[in-house]
């Protein structure tokens, strides 16, 4: 039988590609919650994935887990011989 | 010794121009080259990729730039290769550059790259005409980069795609899309030319460090994997007379890359 939390998380992933242009964003359906997971570079744009998701998540909650990390300064270098 | 700062999907915008250039300042007291692999803006506007270009202006070293697939987004690759171009940034397509590094020629060959999978789990270059154009596109990549490698009048050469050209640097990400993340096509363009490093992007779940089946070191630099403004390799002894990059990256079987 098939599972058709499983289109619903394929649309999402496709409305993120679409709209928020984020292609590394997983995300999960679990009973009624949809999980978005993975990281973006600011508030901003954590926003945006929520807000593209939120369009295509039929009413359902959404937990937006998806970290924001901040780009730092280089703390060394390899060497390769 | 040369030393090379490498990173890729700055996927910059409006929103966060200046941010990613503030991190740049030490830049030239630290690397030879920038090395940029791809997916400068996030949707591929001209206008995006005047803030990447503003970003990577006047760094007081050399950037060369690779486009990605989100700079192809809005059909306006042209026009932002052209305005990367303007500000003084090289920007490859299946090309090569060559640029004097202490006294040693460093020459950077390539370009954007593109999917297909990898040996033994591949896409093939058969049946509809949307396949043979899929396959079709990273093959002509591929031998592009091969020639471009290997025309290099150069002491040591880099290959520089946005596109991955070996599995490891994918570990993190699903493996039914490895496909679309990059194809041995240009491993093996990579291997017959006596490469000292490849440097990518594209595969934000992926690792850093990878190897291709010639012994060829690859790195993802894509900013979610380094986490780090840029990386920063150094490649040693190539100062040494007559020592190929081949000797360097301790290839097999490659051709040297001295001449």
């Amino acid at each position: 039988m098939t599972d058709p939390s499983g289109y619903l998380a394929a649309h999402i992933q496709e409305r993120l590609a679409g709209r928020a242009h984020e292609l590394g964003i997983r995300v999960d359906v679990r009973g009624e919650v949809i999980y978005l997971h993975g990281e973006v570079v600011n508030e901003e744009r954590r926003r945006e994935v929520e807000e593209a998701a939120r369009g295509a998540a039929e009413g359902r909650p959404i937990r937006n887990e998806v970290s924001v990390v901040p780009v730092r300064e280089p703390d060394g270098e390899e060497r390769l011989s | 010794m040369i030393r090379v700062a490498a990173v890729g999907d700055l996927h910059v915008g409006p929103e966060v121009a200046g941010t990613y250039r503030d991190r740049l300042g030490a830049l030239p007291d630290q690397a030879d080259v920038l090395l940029v692999a791809g997916d400068l803006t996030r949707h591929g506007t001209v206008e995006e990729g005047r803030v990447a270009a503003a970003e990577l202006r006047d760094l007081g070293l050399p950037v060369v730039a690779v486009l990605g697939n989100h700079d192809y987004h809005s059909d306006a690759q042209e026009e932002i290769a052209g305005v990367l171009r303007d500000a003084g940034i090289t920007v490859l397509e299946g090309t090569g550059t060559v640029l004097d590094c202490q006294g040693t020629r460093l020459g950077v060959a390539g370009g954007k790259g593109f999917g297909g999978g990898f040996a033994g789990r591949c896409a093939s270059d058969f049946g509809e005409p949307e396949m043979k154009a899929f396959v079709g596109h990273t093959k002509e990549f591929a031998a592009r980069l091969g020639g471009a490698l290997l025309e290099l009048d150069a002491d040591v050469r880099i290959a520089l795609t946005h596109y991955s050209p070996v599995e490891d640097t994918l570990a993190g990400e699903p493996p039914e899309i490895f496909p679309f993340l990059g194809s041995y096509l240009m491993a093996e363009a990579i291997d017959a030319a006596g490469v000292a490093l490849a440097v990518h992007g594209h595969a934000h779940m992926g690792t850093e460090k990878g190897e291709t089946p010639g012994g060829v070191r690859v790195r993802n630099v894509a900013l979610p994997v380094i986490k780090q403004a840029y990386a920063l390799y150094r490649l040693d002894g190539v100062e040494d007379a007559g020592l190929g990059a081949g000797d360097l990256a301790g290839t097999a079987g490659g051709p040297r890359n001295a001449r």
